[in-house]
């Protein structure tokens, strides 16, 4: 009991992890129907954005937690935004309406050329970062083995959980979200009816992420070690949520990010740490042939 | 574009370019004695800045004048271009096979220069079949390695366990890989696009971590060595080997007769792989494939069973990646996951993608660009994966069909009419 | 016993019903299209006829509904049956309102694509095929010469070799419909065939879908909305409104059908339709 409580805990702050990353990829195929694999690799720079202003910030001597918290999740945010814009605006803009394969192949090759990027610039060893936060409550304790929620682990929950009602009120109440949904629907008629639908791709962009910076600051506060890779694996298993939740739903994505997180927990947790990958993989397989539309997505009528 | 305003667009790219060299570029992340402290590199900001507002500026006069009205004639001289490259790429390829024959025997052919050839030819026949697949079929495969992972190992377990030589082990890689291919396909082939993409992404990393962790199967991370090496008709190519190559044929011993034996192999092995897939185009397979990449609503309404179409393309072109692999297996003597990583894929993906998709020529010279060049000058080895990564998106970007993308009909109903084309 | 199999409509589409959610694209539709006919269904935009189209070529599964279609001593319930199984089995073959041609490949080879399954067989699933038996290589001239009979008709014979994609819009059209009747079926299903034709296209159209009804024997479904085409070709006459059928008989009858002028006018419209 004691040991399935811990795992749950570092499931849902995993999956809340996950869900961050998977919002990106679940509006940008919303939107425009593709899947963005350089996504896991704006995650990534988010990270490695985080460490440089932690560093940068506490090379001039600031010390206060909540202050370099918030510097570095402004600093993040800021730079891995132009980084998602930049992206749409060089690699997949020019693409819209040519051959099915071509956004795909540049996505992959802008994912090839950013994790090369960060490796030749900020080198290919990992980076480790000493725990700003550490502590946190014990929450049951029996026969030596303690369950321990960290601060950590509430921080994250809990931004997780903040982002997630502003974001939602921003898709449904904000001039953006509408846009947003309308491009979703019907692209050609809101630009008819005055949307602009490039401004509203590139806000989508930037949006996803913002979000996806975040979740790169969480992993790197969390287990305080990045590198170049993270965005890989990071990116499959959170596209792998986005397709669970099913692809196109926002709290589908959410949803998924946190049942990702769990399977892996309680695998690693019960099983073997090992193949805790190839769950997440198998899993994507299975609910891509039983269940294509994921749990809370529309099904696809195909227009002929 | 009024003169303010070109400098007002190029003033933003450069501001744009410089915000995001800031973090990644003007900062460094070092480690030290006491942890990580930053090294400033911020004059390589300004100088990206000042790079990126002249490459801008000279972007946006070059496509001004471009409009004033040239810009068809220089359509029609690339096209006029593409069309003489066309007419000469039979004879290309011709003397390419012939320089692809004679090259061990050529003065300049020392054991680095066959074997950096040999290294190529092995991408060469992975792009072919890889070519197959995105290609032909217009199936974006980006676990491909796990076939030529699944040829490999296959390879090494028959040659080691089963004391198979490479002849009679060659054929059940093959299969094997290919086998796994209608496995995965079967399941994930009806899916859209796309998906198909991430799960051979997904698949590939699965087989990965299996032979990472299967240890007393596949030796984990320390992977199979002392895998046997290929003979011919029996002939050993070592020093003592019974028979032995050279004292058959009177030959002083030398290791270069395994090199080039291991060269014209692979030469042989890709150049199969070419007859297979100019074959298969011309039959109703290869065109099904086609007509499916171009329109697979159209295909389902003519009768094509599109799963089943698929599923064959797939599952030949995870063949020749088998192959690929057992041939690489015993060239190495030695194989262990780290051959086999997403690294891998994309490689071969870039090799089919820049060499435009379905063209064999352009296979080929994507390969010795890309392979060739970078173990030739070892200093590019560090930007290769950047480069393969821009040049990637450049492509599609400009020419998303691929740079040779005429393609020529499978079959033609009239007589080819010389020069008066349209 | 016979005698009442002979009587049997070509396609027989009994209650057919499609919903999308809560929209019901098509409401209890019955009807029947026969050999050696034109079938023309006709309505106005959003009526349901492309869905139609759909239900009976396998890419929607009906909600409600039997669609039968009797080929050669044969039924096929095409509502139990996959898109391509219904194209190679029962023979339906099908345009699209907008033109879906292979682009990049030429325009035999489109029509070589339409007899796979028959080629597929001929190559023995590429075995044969690989190595040039001559089994193969008659199967191919004799789907050559069906393309070249079919390009004739649609008077492409010289375009054979020229990419699908470079034909102007009137070619292409026609080539679509070479391109299905090369899979030799029993009925042809034609989505807006004359849209975007000029007046002499659109007369040669009619010319050429008249002799595939009276040489080929088949029967041919239609949706137009150019009425010039409809009323001058078509044996039977279908109009939806709003996924209901309206009216049903000849050209003639349909046209002086008040329900007709109704949906096509409004309610208050009692003068005639220039149909």
């Amino acid at each position: 009991m004691e040991y399935f409580a811990q795992q749950l805990i570092n499931g849902l702050t995993l999956g809340s992890i996950y869900g961050l990353i998977a919002i990106g990829y679940t509006m940008v195929y919303g939107i425009i129907g593709m899947i963005n694999f350089a996504h896991g690799e704006v995650f990534m720079i988010g990270a490695f954005v985080a460490l440089i202003a932690f560093l940068a910030v506490t090379a001039t001597g600031i010390a206060f937690v909540p202050l370099l918290l918030l510097i570095m999740l402004a600093t993040s945010m800021l730079f891995t935004a132009a980084y998602g814009w930049t992206v749409e605006r060089l690699a997949y803009r020019p693409l819209r309406g040519s051959f099915r394969l071509a956004p795909l192949i540049s996505a992959i090759g802008m994912s090839i050329f950013l994790q090369n990027y960060v490796q030749l610039l900020q080198g290919a060893r990992v980076k480790t970062l000493q725990p700003i936060i550490s502590g946190g409550v014990v929450l049951m304790e029996k026969d030596g083995f303690t369950v321990v929620l960290s601060y950590m682990q509430m921080l994250i929950v809990g931004l997780t959980l903040a982002l997630m009602v502003a974001f939602w009120f921003m898709i449904e109440r904000s001039s953006f979200g509408r846009s947003q949904r309308a491009c979703e629907q019907d692209r050609k008629m809101a630009g008819l009816l005055g949307v602009d639908v490039d401004r509203t791709i590139s806000l989508t962009f930037v949006t996803g992420a913002g979000l996806a910076a975040i979740a790169g600051m969480m992993f790197l506060l969390y287990y305080g070690v990045i590198d170049f890779f993270i965005g890989f694996l990071a990116g499959l298993k959170a596209f792998t949520a986005a397709v669970l939740g099913g692809i196109g739903s926002l709290p589908g994505a959410m949803l998924g990010g946190l049942l990702i997180g769990l399977i892996e927990a309680f695998w690693a947790g019960y099983f073997t740490t090992e193949y805790k990958d190839v769950a997440a993989f198998s899993i994507l397989v299975l609910v891509l042939i039983f269940r294509p539309t994921g749990l809370l997505g529309r099904p696809e009528v195909e227009k002929v | 574009m009024s003169g303010q305003a070109t400098l007002k667009e190029a003033g933003l790219t450069a501001l744009l370019s410089m915000v995001l060299a800031l973090p990644l570029i003007g900062l460094e992340t070092v480690e030290e004695q006491g942890g990580l402290t930053l090294d400033t590199r911020l004059l390589w900001v300004l100088l990206i800045g000042a790079a990126v507002f002249a490459g801008r500026l000279g972007l946006i006069a070059w496509r001004s004048r471009k409009t004033v009205g040239t810009s068809t004639a220089a359509a029609r001289r690339a096209s006029a271009l593409g069309e003489t490259m066309h007419g000469i790429m039979p004879w290309i390829a011709g003397a390419a096979i012939l320089f692809a024959v004679i090259m061990p025997f050529l003065p300049f052919a020392n054991r680095t220069v066959v074997d950096l050839a040999t290294l190529v030819l092995i991408y060469v026949m992975l792009g072919w079949g890889l070519n197959i697949v995105v290609g032909l079929a217009g199936l974006l495969d980006l676990g491909y390695v796990a076939f030529y992972a699944i040829g490999a190992y296959s390879f090494a377990m028959l040659a080691m366990h089963a004391d198979f030589t490479f002849w009679m082990a060659l054929p059940f890689a093959g299969l094997f890989a290919c086998a796994f291919g209608v496995i995965l396909g079967f399941p994930v082939l009806r899916l859209r696009g796309d998906y198909l993409a991430i799960v051979t992404l997904g698949f590939g990393e699965m087989i990965r971590i299996i032979l990472l962790n299967w240890y007393h199967v596949t030796g984990g991370p320390d992977g199979i060595s002392g895998i046997p090496r290929p003979g011919l008709f029996g002939l050993e190519f070592t020093r003592n080997g019974d028979p032995a190559f050279h004292e058959f044929f009177g030959l002083e011993y030398s290791s270069m007769y395994r090199l080039m034996f291991l060269y014209y192999l692979i030469l042989i092995l890709a150049l199969i792989t070419n007859w297979v897939t100019l074959r298969l185009r011309r039959l109703p397979i290869g065109r099904a494939w086609e007509a499916l990449r171009e329109d697979e609503i159209a295909s389902r309404a003519l009768g094509l069973n599109p799963t089943a179409v698929k599923l064959s393309a797939f599952a030949i072109g995870a063949m020749f990646g088998g192959f690929a692999g057992a041939f690489f297996a015993t060239r190495q003597g030695f194989i262990s996951p780290e051959s086999f990583t997403f690294i891998e894929s994309a490689i071969i993906l870039a090799i089919v993608v820049l060499g435009g998709m379905g063209s064999q020529v352009g296979v080929v010279i994507a390969a010795v660009i890309m392979i060739g060049l970078p173990e030739w000058f070892r200093e590019l080895q560090e930007y290769r994966m950047l480069l393969f990564g821009a040049g990637m998106v450049v492509i599609m970007v400009l020419r998303p069909r691929g740079l040779l993308s005429k393609r020529n009909p499978t079959i033609r109903l009239h007589a080819k009419k010389a020069g008066a084309m349209r | 016993m016979t005698q009442r199999q002979t009587q049997k409509p070509l396609l027989n589409v009994e209650h057919l019903t499609m919903r999308f959610g809560g929209l019901t694209a098509i409401d209890d539709l019955s009807f029947q299209a026969e050999s050696r006919q034109i079938t023309a269904i006709i309505g106005p935009n959003g009526a349901g006829k492309t869905t139609v189209f759909n239900c009976i070529t396998g890419f929607y599964k009906p909600t409600v509904g039997m669609l039968t279609l009797h080929r050669q001593d044969n039924d096929y319930l095409l509502e139990r049956m996959e898109g391509f199984d219904i194209a190679r089995h029962a023979g339906v073959a099908r345009t699209f309102q907008n033109i879906r041609l292979f682009q990049r490949m030429s325009v035999l080879e489109n029509l070589l694509v339409a007899q796979h399954r028959t080629l597929m067989r001929a190559s023995k699933f590429s075995f044969a095929g690989l190595f040039g038996l001559p089994s193969f290589k008659a199967a191919e001239r004799e789907a050559v010469e069906l393309a070249r009979y079919w390009l004739e008709r649609v008077k492409l014979i010289n375009r054979a070799d020229d990419d699908a994609g470079d034909l102007p819009y009137g070619d292409q059209r026609r080539l679509e419909i070479a391109r299905a009747m090369c899979t030799r079926p029993a009925m042809l299903c034609l989505d807006e065939p004359a849209a975007g034709l000029n007046p002499r296209e659109s007369a040669e159209l009619n010319k050429l879908l008249l002799g595939i009804r009276d040489e080929h024997g088949i029967g041919v479904l239609l949706i137009e909305h150019d009425m010039s085409v409809v009323m001058e070709i078509s044996n039977h006459v279908i109009v939806l409104d709003y996924g209901r059928k309206i009216s049903d008989g000849t050209p003639d009858a349909v046209r002086n059908d008040p329900a007709v002028i109704r949906a096509y006018l409004g309610e208050d419209e009692d003068a005639e339709v220039a149909l």
